[in-house]
This record gives C-alpha cells, sequence and structure tokens, in this order.
C-alpha cells in the first residue's frame, strides 16, 4: 500500500493540541518540512541533539520537570537507541512519544514488504518491546499523533507515529 | 579524595538544588540523605545523567541542577557535552567523578586514561567554565563559587579507586519521577 506526503502544517496543528512545549529531534530526512516547520516557531522548543540516546535522557528529565515533550528521530535512530527506551521510558515509566520516518522507504509498497532491514524491521521490533504504534500514511491519518500522545500518556511509556512517507 | 568525601562536601552546599546521580554515586548520595524528592537516580542506562540533568535544567530554570556523573560514563555520551552547551542552560552544573575506571564492573580502566583532560574537552564544547579538584579541601573553598557561576559548568573530582562490591539504590526511578513531579508542582 502506497504512503502518502503528510503536510508539516497538519503535524504542526496536532502537536499544538498536544501542548507539546519542547521537540527534542536527531534530524531526520522524512521529516524534513516539519522540522523546518518547528524551526520557525518559539513554541515548541525545537531542540537539536547530537543522538537519539540522548534525547530519550532529556525527554526523561524535561517529563520529571513537569514539561511535555516529543521527539522527532529517525527508524535507523529508534533502532540507536533501544536501550535508553527500555531504561527511560519503559522502565522509568516515562511517557515517550516519537514520530519516527521511514527513511529509505519505497512509499509504493507496504513497510513489511521493503526490502531494506531498518524499513521492514521497524513494526516488529516496535511489537518486540510492546511499544504501541500507529502509521502515519496520508493526510487522514494525522489525528493519530494526538492517538499516540495520549496512549504514551495513558501508558506512561512509549508510543510510536511511523512517518510513511516525506512530509510536504 | 574519597567518594564519599567529594559526596559529602556536595551535599553540604546543595540548598534544594535538583540532582541526578549515576552509578556508584546513586548509593553514596543516598548515605548523605540526599535522595529526596528532588533527587533522581538514573538508572540501568549508563551515560544518561547528563542528558536527563539537562532535561531537568531547561524545565525549570529557576532552579540550580546537579549532576553527579562518571568518567566511564560520560564517555559514552560524550556528545551530550556538545547538546549541554547548544542548550545553554546557565543553571547546569556537572561533576564528574574521575577515577579512570568502570568501577562497577571491576575497575577496567576507561579508554586512553590519562590522556585526555576533563575541563578541557568541557571548555573546548562551549561550558562557560571548568575545574579540577582532588584534594576536598580545595574542593570545599572553590563549591560556593561554582555553583553561584552562571553555568554549565563542569567540575572534574579526581577520586580514589574503590574495591568492593558495586552498590546499587533500592529506590525505584519511576517513583523518583513521580515524587519530583508532585514536589516540583507544589
Amino acid at each position: 500500500m502506497a504512503a502518502q506526503s503528510v503536510p508539516a502544517d497538519l503535524l504542526l496543528e496536532q502537536i499544538r493540541k498536544c501542548s507539546i512545549t519542547h521537540v527534542l529531534t536527531v534530524p531526520d530526512t522524512v521529516q524534513k518540512s516539519l522540522l523546518a516547520a518547528l524551526a520557525h516557531q518559539e513554541t515548541p522548543r525545537l531542540l537539536t541533539v547530537c543522538t537519539e540516546d540522548e534525547a530519550v535522557g532529556i525527554n526523561l528529565g524535561l517529563y520529571a520537570g513537569n514539561q511535555n515533550p516529543m521527539l522527532i528521530i529517525q527508524n535507523n535512530g529508534f533502532y540507536a537507541c533501544l536501550n535508553a527506551v527500555k531504561s527511560l521510558s519503559l522502565d522509568a515509566r516515562v511517557p515517550l512519544l516519537m514520530l519516527i520516518g521511514e527513511f529509505a522507504r519505497d512509499v509504493s509498497k507496504a513497510s513489511s514488504e521493503n526490502a531494506l532491514r531498518a524499513v521492514h524491521l521497524l513494526v516488529p521490533t516496535l511489537e518486540t518491546w510492546g511499544i504501541p504504534y500507529f502509521r502515519l500514511e496520508g493526510p487522514d491519518d494525522a489525528g493519530c499523533l494526538c492517538e499516540a500522545y495520549e496512549r504514551a500518556h495513558g501508558d506512561r511509556g512509549p508510543a510510536a507515529v511511523i512517518v510513511g512517507a516525506p512530509t510536504c | 579524595m574519597q567518594r564519599i568525601e567529594a559526596i559529602k562536601a556536595l551535599a553540604d552546599v546543595r540548598k534544594g538544588a535538583l540532582s541526578v546521580a549515576i552509578m556508584q554515586s546513586c548509593a553514596a548520595w543516598h548515605d548523605a540523605e540526599q535522595a529526596d524528592e528532588f533527587h533522581v537516580d538514573a538508572q540501568a542506562c549508563m551515560g544518561s545523567a547528563c542528558a536527563i540533568g539537562l532535561g531537568l535544567a531547561l524545565a525549570q530554570p529557576s532552579r540550580k541542577v546537579i549532576v553527579l556523573d562518571g568518567d566511564g560514563g560520560l564517555l559514552m555520551q560524550l556528545g551530550s557535552l556538545i547538546t549541554v552547551v547548544a542548550a545553554a542552560p546557565a543553571n547546569f552544573y556537572h561533576f564528574v567523578f574521575d577515577n579512570g575506571a568502570h568501577q562497577s564492573s571491576g575497575n577496567q580502566p576507561v579508554p586512553a586514561v590519562g590522556e585526555f583532560d576533563w575541563c578541557q574537552l568541557a571548555l573546548s564544547a562551549g561550558y562557560r567554565y571548568a575545574d579540577g579538584f582532588s584534594e576536598v579541601d580545595e574542593l570545599r573553598s572553590a563549591l560556593p563559587h561554582l555553583l553561584a557561576s552562571r553555568g554549565p559548568v563542569l567540575v572534574r573530582l579526581g577520586i580514589d579507586r574503590e574495591d568492593g562490591p558495586a552498590r546499587w539504590p533500592k529506590a525505584k526511578m519511576a517513583d523518583q519521577i513521580q515524587a519530583m513531579k508532585a514536589a516540583l508542582a507544589r
């Protein structure tokens, strides 16, 4: 099934609906336009960090300090920070909303039909860790961001929105 | 100096600052009765104390944040020094307990031990100030000025290697986080 680009403005509107205070990112090619839109806003504060591990740690600190953060990362970056997600969200029971871009996906095919491990292993990895996920496959799915936010805060744990095609 | 000496010196000047400890500094901070509702132990994620402390500093800019970090762990997330500078938290005080070893796993030396300088690393990254102490009397004299300085500040604490089994706090991080949230919301 093909994925369609979602306008950054639609996602920004959802981010504001969730009252997000901070967006932590290791820049993701797939979400380039969303990052550009965020860079022009004062709130939420966009903070570019060196690694996804740091993003997960800063998320915890912000949450403990009564702020409302989220992450924008890439599929490869999610794999890179799994230990941090385990300890600093799953075990620590800290909400962790992640927009995860499907870098290198052939958007004309379903993720599961993509040959690249980075693409077709994302959902199995999320499922192995018991991390709920929502698919952003087109503009009609934009509301899933707030659903994922509610799930992360309800569970006090991680929740992922998988961004299937480059934002526009 | 011994770890416990440095810990006691910090405890004496903490004055309500938020704190994050990691690895073998956790149990010592608990022993010094500092693991209150304004403290979190960074558990099961080596290297994360700096990032967690940064999040707290950004969340609560009117409160000082003290990070009790370890040299081995900080090497695992060394880029966090840069991220701290990028965020520019004026209330961030980063103490690196430096014994040149991974104490918890048996005192294996960290890579390139003795070849690099924590203060120079921090200053090159852009920390506003950095200093190092291996004697507790000198540390005690300097602490009031250090904590009154605009951050981010890094302080390297030269501590003796310790043998014996690793000690871990019994407190659950999830409980500590909720307690901190409630305390900060009051």
